[in-house]
């Protein structure tokens, strides 16, 4: 890994350790909203494993927005998004960078939000980790490499800094749908050749626009 | 015109407009290596909207702007060229003073970084301070910092938005040393200030935003000639 991304990635993780400021309310709102949904379902066990998946990457989309949200929020106290801009550092791996600690929050949020959910609903889905795992790195990469750079849009629309859920959430709905129903399978017990085509759009999704995040990140953060 | 390469800042029919309003229109100027020029004008003449164009901040809407001879448009590695010093700190507000140093310096390819930032606040006297937060620290030790920031890398062209501004008679003065030392080093200079004094004690050359344009005007004198020698008036507040 570059030098200048890990240290990029460090800064802005050091920042969110010592602040607190997003983390923390994204995973109380991830429980939050994983509580209600599982509390309020009072289905027999084949119709919750049914929904389970939906209402798990509801939870995550809800709460990681967050995090999303406030991805750039960091650069714009006191100038500072302006000073990473003059550094001889290309936008690429600013791009990177901010990602890449996208995912950790979403990460990290899912370390806690799926073992609750299980806990919390019953639906077996830690039968297959390796395939939950899997759903949840793709849908992670998909979620971010998409917010990442609607988050820098949003941060130069003037009073625009909670835009970004608003154009966020269109984008990211085949993501969502993708990891619900992949997820579904996994509760389940039915993941087969669907269920591997579901992981397919997944990867798909996170190539095409992490690849668009890189091409496009440049003229998004311009004056 | 043929393009200048030794010309520090190269400046061709720069235009920019924000919004509906064009806040400059047809601006050429060059600024040699070495040289030190002041930017001078009303409030909202278009003195920080230039700067940031030559800093590459703003984008020109036409025109263009060369460093060396180097586009500044597009040109990250370029960037290691310039030092900007700006209204804010550009701080990172959960980072130590010494952490936002060599966050800086290796973002600037500085070898070591680390020891890089023990030079700088060592040579200004906030080596106690390198373990604080921006915040717990005083307006004028921020812009210290902020000046720091700028030259961890020793940026071969300096541009400062106001510096002066909300500085006290002793930040002042450590600033304004510093700008001496600088030029006398052979960097470039480029500032845009209200103060009449800093202008006279450092410009070599003065241009004036004038309704989107840039005038050269006569480096005026007279309250730098009234200040001791060795010694910076205190700067008017902004």
């Amino acid at each position: 890994m570059p030098a200048k991304l890990w240290w990029m990635i460090r800064k802005d993780l050091l920042s969110e350790y010592r602040a607190r400021r997003v983390w923390p309310a994204m995973l109380l709102l991830g429980i939050l909203v994983a509580l209600v949904f599982t509390l309020q379902m009072d289905l027999l066990p084949g119709q919750q494993r049914r929904i389970a998946g939906g209402l798990l990457w509801l939870a995550v989309f809800f709460a990681g927005i967050m995090a999303l949200d406030r991805s750039f929020a960091l650069e714009g106290e006191d100038g500072c998004g302006e000073g990473l801009l003059l550094y001889p550092v290309s936008p690429t791996l600013v791009y990177l960078a901010k990602l890449v600690v996208n995912v950790l929050a979403l990460a990290v949020l899912e370390l806690i939000l799926i073992p609750v959910f299980i806990v919390l609903s019953g639906v077996p889905l830690w039968t297959h980790p390796g395939l939950l795992l899997l759903v949840a790195a793709l849908g992670n990469l998909g979620i971010a490499a998409v917010g990442t750079p609607l988050s820098a849009l949003a941060t130069k629309i003037p009073r625009g800094t909670h835009l970004s859920a608003l154009l966020i959430f269109p984008m990211v709905i085949p993501v969502v749908l993708a990891a619900s129903e992949a997820t579904r399978l996994i509760a389940e017990d039915d993941f087969g050749a669907e269920g591997w085509r579901w992981i397919q759009f997944l990867a798909a999704f996170a190539v095409v626009f992490v690849v668009a995040g890189i091409a496009l990140f440049d003229f998004l953060v311009e004056d | 015109m043929m393009p200048d390469a030794t010309a520090a800042i190269e400046v061709r029919r720069l235009s920019k407009t924000l919004g509906r309003r064009t806040v400059l229109s047809g601006v050429d100027f060059q600024v040699a290596a070495g040289q030190s020029v002041a930017l001078t004008g009303a409030n909202g003449a278009g003195k920080t909207t230039l700067l940031r164009c030559l800093a590459s901040i703003l984008r020109p809407t036409a025109g263009l702007v060369r460093w060396f001879g180097r586009p500044a448009a597009g040109n990250p590695e370029g960037r290691r060229l310039i030092g900007w010093v700006a209204h804010e700190s550009l701080l990172y507000p959960q980072l130590t003073l010494r952490e936002n140093l060599a966050f800086a310096a290796r973002m600037c390819d500085v070898a070591q970084p680390w020891q890089r930032a023990d030079e700088l606040l060592a040579g200004t006297g906030l080596t106690p301070h390198a373990a604080r937060l921006p915040a717990a620290i005083s307006r004028g030790m921020r812009q210290r910092l902020a000046v720091l920031r700028a030259l961890v890398h020793s940026p071969r062209i300096l541009l400062l938005d106001e510096p002066f501004s909300g500085l006290d008679a002793e930040g002042t003065a450590w600033l304004g040393q510093l700008l001496d030392e600088l030029r006398a080093a052979g960097r470039t200079l480029c500032f845009a200030t209200h103060d009449e004094a800093a202008v006279g004690r450092l410009a070599d050359r003065v241009l004036e935003v004038r309704r989107g344009r840039v005038v050269e005007i006569e480096p005026g004198a007279a309250n730098a000639a009234d200040a001791a020698p060795g010694t910076w008036p205190a700067a008017r507040a902004a």
